[in-house]
């Protein structure tokens, strides 16, 4: 039903060229599924939605790499859309040139995902199905809950694992600093595994603070499962509360911490001029 | 525009990773993970992630090259075909087929890996052809076929994640098979005891359970003391050992001679430790052992695969779904290297050059006469260059850095009367040969790769190779038929069709069938689903046989002259000979010049600084490298990676070999190591 909506929806697209493709899964001639362009309506027959797999990066790449009025349809599941917005928010899509197209999750795959919202805001194929509370899972409450030394001892025996492979960082639909800061021998030294768990870890967490779709992308592409995905649900839960602050859920509203440095502060504190990471070019 | 994301295997080591290739306008520009992929399932380590890299540097091969003198001057296919096959054939007609000797590739594909032997063993009536399997499992390939019937690892990688106890010996997992210690650490979340035995101190070490800091060279002892504890406090397998081994007894009588005590003494390993882990091992319902270079780089690396045979077989720890004895292949393809016969002594399927009925099988379907001698080694073909051995082919080898002691090696490359070498750059290799092929690379071809535990996986092709070069497949079909042999194939799938006609493990096998997750040998038939795990019932050999292992000291060990103890291997971000890592500026990021361990006392002693330029020498010569100061290594040991083509650590090593697999002893010699003056 959901797919054979999809494809509609999708072949629509394509002959009323309102957009030069749709991007999905296609699964070929060999059973095989992988991510694909789709340009011609006649291959939408090979469209598929399974597995869950990330295109929202992918998708970024397509349309920055593309003529300038390129338009790009995307097949999303709640977290790609999240994903999106946030990198429109970021500059590195042009909403003009994006469409989206909304499936819904299944129960199974928002319980695996610990997902608190297992659809996107446009949802166009699929019934929508309720989320999941992540706080409330054992795994989960395992690495946030306990004093200091115990979190800081559960995550340094996970953390040591990392055999820096720079998956979760490439796996990550906003992770897109160029330089990226784990690549400067300030942070992370090179040639050493493990990497340094504050500033390899840290860094990436925090970078991702405020961006974080709590996509599990990290997660998923850590060869030593590393539960990655709860770092940042702290910190999404923080920004929740004390600034009912959501990332990627609408392209308007900006980030607390974006608009605590470039807005007028409301105290007259004052930043160390290293906080300039976030892209503010120095006049100087 | 369009990009187009292509479906196909990792080019690095032997866990066989999934990835998706994006292609631009016919270029591939990016590697991602395939989350379908059966072992790595939308995972990578940093050298998958940075597959493609290499691909397109400008030092790419495109043209055949002719040697004038000290330069190469590029000439077209259908003047370097006719020249190589004319060359061969004149050495063969002059110096008999034993004369030319062919070193097939262990990142090539089976199906070149097939033709490749095919050729030698059709054109020239010689079964002198090898690769580099010599150089890191050979003793696995002879004993477990010994101890068990097969030279395979026994399980596949998923199935360590059920085990209760993970034994790993001399393996540095986390950097060398790294997706693979992704499964070790899920074992390790479910409660299992990780166990690590290793001279250095290894992302491994740090994350096991125990971790059993032996000296150089002493796990024969290590495992028969814990044989002997074994089997002193009942824990061994009574019932297994009744219903499907031979050889108790005498394996029994034998560990008379290692008492608890003495293994302790040797491996410089607290006796306690030693029963400890032995309990631990023998008592978890099921145990896997994982071992790697550490156990076969020795000269004696058939009798401690035969003691890890043992150990495992005393335990009943085989021929069950999370148990099991992991030898992990270091190469993409090294596994279907060896499956396809590029080995002196078989025909593809391990089936024995000398046994006259497959002769007669091999002989009646390739329409030849073929020799029953078996043929000589990667490391026999090279020492004998100039000698008996007067022309060579080498695909995609690089022996001037792999193989031990480099400068005699360099001397040999010097002396064949004819070399040809294929491959996708100039290597260290390749700049000995008369001629050159330039070939493609992983992402350039189709066909078939088989990953450590078995997996045909189905290799696509994503781009054309460079300029004027073929895919291996076709430089072979070429050379083939200009030395009128009948290779006239279409394509890679109607080579795998020969092979499973001539190999029973493989009968099953064809590309339609491999889609997305591939297919575990042994598969008899078109309608076998594949083999999961090895041994279930019955050893492929019938019953498992208890081996006693002769343990033999390193051949070299540290005296006054040279006080250290030196040992080679890999690092995270390089592979190998690093003609690939090296030209892919991600993973050349991370270390960019050669580099040795050495302890903190070692170089207080010798008044060297981190990153201060050190000379270590060997009875086969030096090298001039960077000390990396750590306590990763132990006082009185060094550790170089093999991967620099600057400092090559194999200029130091000892090409003793194992007399049972013929392996070199890589992991130790003795060094002398001085601070290198900066001026001079
Ligand atoms: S994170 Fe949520 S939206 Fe994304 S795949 Fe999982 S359940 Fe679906
Ligand atoms: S869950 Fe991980 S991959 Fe997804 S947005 Fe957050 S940090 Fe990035
Ligand atoms: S994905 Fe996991 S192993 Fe890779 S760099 Fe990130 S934390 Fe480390
Ligand atoms: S573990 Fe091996 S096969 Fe997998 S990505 Fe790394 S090098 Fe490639």
């Amino acid at each position: 039903m959901m797919l054979e909506k999809t494809k509609d929806i999708a072949r629509q697209i394509l002959e009323e060229k309102k957009a030069g493709g749709v991007f999905g899964l296609m699964k070929n001639e060999w059973n095989i599924i992988q991510p694909h362009l789709f340009e011609d309506p006649a291959e939408l027959a090979n469209l598929v939605l399974e597995p869950k797999w990330l295109l929202a990066k992918l998708a970024m790449r397509i349309l920055r790499s593309s003529p300038e009025n390129y338009k790009l349809a995307v097949i999303c599941r709640g977290c790609d859309e999240r994903a999106l917005i946030e990198l429109i928010k970021r500059n590195q899509i042009e909403k003009e040139n994006l469409l989206t197209v909304g499936i819904a999750c299944s129960q199974e795959q928002a319980a695996i995902c610990l997902c608190e919202r297992p659809y996107p805001e446009k949802l166009d194929a699929g019934e929508k199905v309720s989320g999941v509370d992540p706080f409330q899972d054992e795994r989960v409450q395992k690495f946030l809950t306990g004093n200091d030394k115990e979190r800081m001892e559960r995550w340094a025996d996970m953390l040591k694992r990392c055999i820096k492979c720079y998956g979760c960082r490439n796996a990550c639909p906003i992770c897109i600093c160029d330089p990226c800061k784990l690549e400067d021998d300030v942070w992370v030294q090179r040639g050493v595994v493990p990497t340094e768990t504050v500033t390899f870890h840290l860094i990436r967490a925090f970078h991702l603070s405020d961006t974080c779709v709590a996509c599990g992308a990290c997660q998923e592409a850590c060869p030593v499962n590393i539960p990655l995905l709860y770092l940042q649900l702290s910190m999404r839960k923080t920004l929740r509360e004390k600034y009912g602050y959501e990332a990627g859920i609408d392209p308007e509203t900006r980030s607390p911490v974006l608009s605590s440095v470039f807005e007028k502060p409301d105290t007259d504190r004052e930043y160390p001029a290293w906080i300039n990471s976030l892209g503010e070019k120095d006049e100087s | 525009m369009n990009p187009e994301f292509i479906k196909t295997i990792c080019p690095y080591c032997g866990t066989g990773c999934g990835l998706i290739i994006k292609v631009e306008n016919g270029v591939a520009v990016a590697t991602y993970p395939d989350r379908e992929h059966p072992v790595s399932r939308g995972s990578l380590c940093i050298k998958g992630w940075s597959a493609h890299e290499f691909i397109n540097h400008p030092d790419r091969l495109t043209s055949p090259l002719l040697r004038k003198g000290d330069t190469f001057q590029e000439i077209p296919w259908d003047e370097a075909i006719p020249m190589a096959a004319s060359k061969l054939r004149e050495t063969a007609a002059k110096y008999g087929g034993d004369s030319i000797g062919g070193l097939s590739s262990a990142k090539c594909t089976n199906e070149e890996n097939y033709l490749f032997q095919k050729l030698i063993r059709m054109a020239f009536k010689t079964n002198n052809v090898d690769h580099c399997a010599r150089l890191c499992h050979a003793p696995t390939t002879v004993a477990m076929v010994q101890a068990l019937g097969s030279g395979a690892m026994t399980n596949s990688i998923s199935d360590l994640a059920g085990a209760g106890c993970i034994f790993a010996i001399g393996s540095n997992t986390a950097e060398s098979h790294p997706i693979i210690m992704g499964e070790i650490y899920k074992a390790a979340d479910k409660g299992a005891t990780i166990i690590a035995v290793d001279p250095r101190e290894t992302a491994v070490t740090r994350n096991a359970k125990i971790h059993l800091r032996i000296n150089p060279g002493t796990d024969i002892p290590l495992l028969c003391g814990m044989m002997r504890h074994i089997i002193d406090e009942g824990l061994h397998n009574e019932d297994f050992i009744r219903e499907r081994m031979e050889g108790f007894e005498n394996l029994n009588e034998f560990l008379q001679l290692w008492p608890v005590k003495r293994a302790a003494e040797e491996c410089g390993i607290d006796e306690e430790i030693i029963r400890n882990v032995a309990e631990i091992y023998a008592k978890a319902k099921e145990s896997a052992i994982i071992y790697c270079m550490g156990i076969t780089q020795h000269a004696c690396g058939t009798a401690n695969v035969l003691t890890i045979c043992d150990l495992a077989m005393l335990c009943g720890h085989v021929g069950t779904e999370h148990s099991g004895i992991y030898p992990l292949r270091g190469q993409n393809n090294v596994q279907g290297a060896c499956d396809m016969g590029a080995l002196p002594n078989v025909y593809p399927g391990y089936q024995s050059v000398s046994d006259s009925a497959i002769q007669d099988k091999f002989q009646n379907a390739w329409g030849s006469t073929l020799s029953d001698k078996p043929g000589l080694t990667v490391t026999e073909i090279i020492g004998l260059a100039g000698k008996n051995i007067r022309a060579a082919y080498i695909m995609a080898e690089n022996p001037a850095l792999s193989d031990p002691d480099t400068n005699h090696v360099l001397e040999s490359l010097k002396a064949f009367d004819f070399l040809i070498v294929q491959d996708i750059f100039l290597t260290e290799t390749a700049k000995f040969a008369h001629l050159i092929f330039p070939s493609s690379c992983f992402a350039e071809k189709s066909g078939t790769y088989t990953n450590t535990e078995r997996r045909f996986q189905l290799l696509r092709k994503a781009a054309d190779p460079p300029g004027n070069a073929k895919e291996d497949f076709e430089i072979l079909c070429l050379l083939g038929k200009a030395l009128d042999l009948d290779f006239s194939y279409k394509n890679s799938s109607e080579v795998m069709d020969e092979i499973a006609s001539l190999a029973p493990a493989y009968g099953g096998i064809c590309f339609d069938r491999l889609e997305r997750k591939g297919l575990q040998w042994p598969c008899p038939d078109s309608e076998h689903p594949g083999t999961q795990y090895l041994h279930k019932d019955r050893f492929t050999r019938g019953k498992g046989l208890f081996v006693i292992p002769e343990h033999t000291p390193p051949k070299e060990l540290p005296d006054e002259s040279y006080p250290y103890y030196l040992g080679t291997g890999r690092m995270f971000s390089h592979y190998h000979t690093g003609t690939m890592t090296r030209r892919s500026s991600f993973l050349n990021r991370e270390v960019e010049e050669a580099y040795a361990e050495i302890n903190p006392e070692d170089a207080a002693h010798l008044n060297v600084k981190d990153g201060e330029k050190i000379k270590i020498t060997t009875r086969r010569g030096s090298i001039i490298t960077t000390a990396r100061i750590t306590k990763r290594v132990s006082k009185g040991y060094i550790f170089a990676p093999f991967h620099f083509t600057e400092a090559r650590a194999n200029m130091l090593t000892n090409p003793v070999l194992d007399p049972g697999s013929k392996i070199p002893e890589f992991k130790v010699c003795a060094a002398d190591v001085r601070k290198e003056s900066q001026d001079g």
